[in-house]
């Protein structure tokens, strides 16, 4: 029998929610004449967030100068509204969302480690391709499979077996998650990011991953999606579908280069090796986040 | 008798040196750049020792002149390639071809009615390479083997490490990342250490000299499925690379693949492939 998760989740009471100052960034986000000064208070209401952001702002994935920064202020001065903007989204979402699993190799670990690894391919491939997303690259990587987490904190048992069904038939995960759960991570991921009021170029990403002909932010929606593949060929993979794939005859490698980005100019096999690097990287990154106290 | 001692060899000078190179370059399409002058000296000095000569023109006029240096000919070949190879190289690489590669391909030559298969292991350095595709095609076949006419054609230029695959003797060293059952099943132990592959293997691979340099010759095969060609581009310059690659194109049927090293790239070389992704490898198809 069917069942359809989708109509379940909504009459879940305890879904996580995103932590106030985070909403109010990001709407900050969407105004066009946010300033320095309302950017740092907003942050600065959390005083665990801000912390945070400033560690991540020193750290080996976005540090700019010898020098560290030290408040809030210069770091926005230094690597420009946006990209805080997307680091304080990026911190107050992994820590809003169940991380912690007593499973060493939990599907869990492998779900943040992909999508860690998601984003810092996009943001490889940004720079390369010259996109100039800002760091909504690497938010994008982060959240993309976002109903993903949802589904194995609410219905374990469905998605388990849809992800070993994945594994044993080769097939994707999302194809499986249709059958077995009635939804998919997609929509799921889509409905928490309505919820949550993010913004749209997040939701259209969360949705449109696995189809970016349908995108309404076709560029950055193809970025992640080709970002997913390539860190799912590193066993980076939180599915079972690590299937082969040829990255040229995939939609969103054609609508980057309709839309004129230089993609047969990449060298894929040179980027693909230095994945093989990603996964200190990845570590790291996660340790960042994790390190001082979780924000309420 | 008093056997007279040479002298210690002369160091390369840089002219000789660019002779060396563009002679070695002509005759194999091996490459040696200004910045491997010392490899190449190091490599050299075992056969002037050989000829016991002490000067490196001298040699350079032997491989040149010597109506007789064919033979030695090869034996710089021999000295001048690296034969560092194992059982099972790159095991995601052989993943690939076991789990989805061969499969893909078998079923595409059932569907036509087809059934030869043919692989070639491009630069077989002592054998480990054929022989491991021989024992993943035989696990993926199974019993329907018989009905199956398999191929796997080994080529190298070095004739040293051609004896070393007709031999098919291997050390626990290179048979280190075979796992426990294949080694039980195709191999057998001499009691010196020393592994012989089984006849099945070895009756499904043909070892043989081919230079890469000599452009007709590679023309000649044809109609490969699989080519394994890891770790040999590195030898050459781009130019012997590009017409080299665009000729393994060519050796290939269509919907083939080509392995190359891990680590190793078309990027700049070839846009003829399509560049294929699997989990932990790379492969080129030819559509």
């Amino acid at each position: 029998m069917r069942k359809d998760i989708f109509e379940r989740i909504r009459t879940i009471e305890d879904l996580p929610t995103l932590p106030s100052v985070a909403t109010e960034v990001l709407s900050l986000a969407q105004s066009p004449e946010v300033s320095i000064r309302q950017l740092s208070e907003t942050i600065h209401q959390d005083p665990p967030l801000a912390t945070k952001v400033l560690k991540m702002a020193n750290s080996v994935f976005y540090r700019r100068s010898p020098q560290p920064v030290d408040t809030l202020h210069n770091a926005i001065i230094l690597m420009g509204l946006t990209q805080i903007i997307n680091i304080t989204t990026s911190i107050s979402i992994m820590s809003s969302l169940p991380r912690d699993s007593s499973e060493e190799e939990s599907i869990r670990k492998h779900y943040w480690n992909h999508s860690v690894a998601t984003g810092l391919i996009a943001r490889i491939l940004d720079r390369k391709l010259g996109m100039r997303s800002k760091g909504r690259e690497f938010v994008g990587g982060l959240l993309h499979d976002i109903g993903k987490i949802i589904l194995d904190a609410y219905f374990h048992e469905d998605f388990m077996e849809a992800h070993t069904l994945s594994i044993a038939q080769h097939r994707s995960i999302h194809q499986i998650e249709k059958e077995v759960c009635g939804t998919t991570h997609m929509d799921i991921g889509f409905y928490l990011a309505q919820k949550w009021n993010l913004p749209p170029y997040l939701s259209d990403i969360i949705l449109w991953h696995h189809t970016p002909s349908k995108a309404s932010f076709p560029d950055i929606t193809s970025l992640i999606s080709i970002a997913n593949q390539l860190a799912k060929a590193k066993e980076l993979s939180c599915g079972g579908d690590s299937m082969s794939f040829i990255l040229s005859d995939e939609d969103s490698w054609n609508i980057l280069k309709e839309r004129g980005y230089p993609v047969d100019d990449l060298d894929l096999e040179r980027i693909t090796f230095e994945m093989d690097a990603l996964g200190d990287e990845v570590t790291h990154y996660i340790s960042t986040v994790s390190d001082s106290t979780p924000t309420e | 008798m008093i056997e007279a001692r040479s002298a210690p060899p002369q160091m390369m000078t840089d002219e000789i040196f660019k002779l060396l190179r563009d002679f070695i370059y002509e005759t194999s399409g091996i490459f040696f750049a200004d910045d491997k002058k010392s490899q190449l000296e190091n490599r050299l000095l075992l056969r002037l020792k050989a000829h016991n000569l002490n000067e490196f023109d001298k040699y350079y006029y032997l491989l040149k002149y010597d109506p007789d240096s064919g033979g030695e000919l090869r034996a710089l070949f021999d000295s001048v390639t690296t034969n560092e190879t194992s059982f099972f190289r790159n095991p995601t690489q052989i993943q690939a071809l076991q789990e989805q590669v061969l499969p893909e391909t078998l079923a595409k030559k059932q569907m036509a009615g087809e059934s030869r298969l043919r692989l070639w292991s491009a630069g077989c350095s002592t054998g480990d390479e054929p022989y491991t595709l021989a024992i993943v095609v035989t696990e993926v076949l199974k019993e329907s083997i018989p009905s199956w006419e398999v191929k796997i054609v080994a080529s190298d230029i070095s004739e040293k490490a051609l004896r070393s695959a007709g031999a098919a003797q291997y050390n626990e060293y290179t048979l280190r990342l075979v796992p426990q059952t294949i080694k039980e099943q195709y191999f057998t132990p001499n009691g010196d250490g020393l592994y012989t592959v089984s006849d099945d293997i070895r009756s499904l691979v043909e070892p043989g000299y081919l230079n890469f340099a000599d452009a007709r010759r590679v023309e000649l095969m044809r109609g490969f499925d699989i080519i394994f060609c890891r770790n040999v581009l590195i030898y050459f310059d781009d130019d012997l690379r590009r017409r080299f690659v665009s000729q393994l194109y060519d050796n290939l049927n269509p919907g083939g693949y080509l392995f190359i090293g891990h680590a190793e790239s078309l990027h700049n070389i070839s846009s003829a492939f399509k560049l294929v992704h699997f989990p932990g490898a790379l492969a080129y198809k030819k559509d």
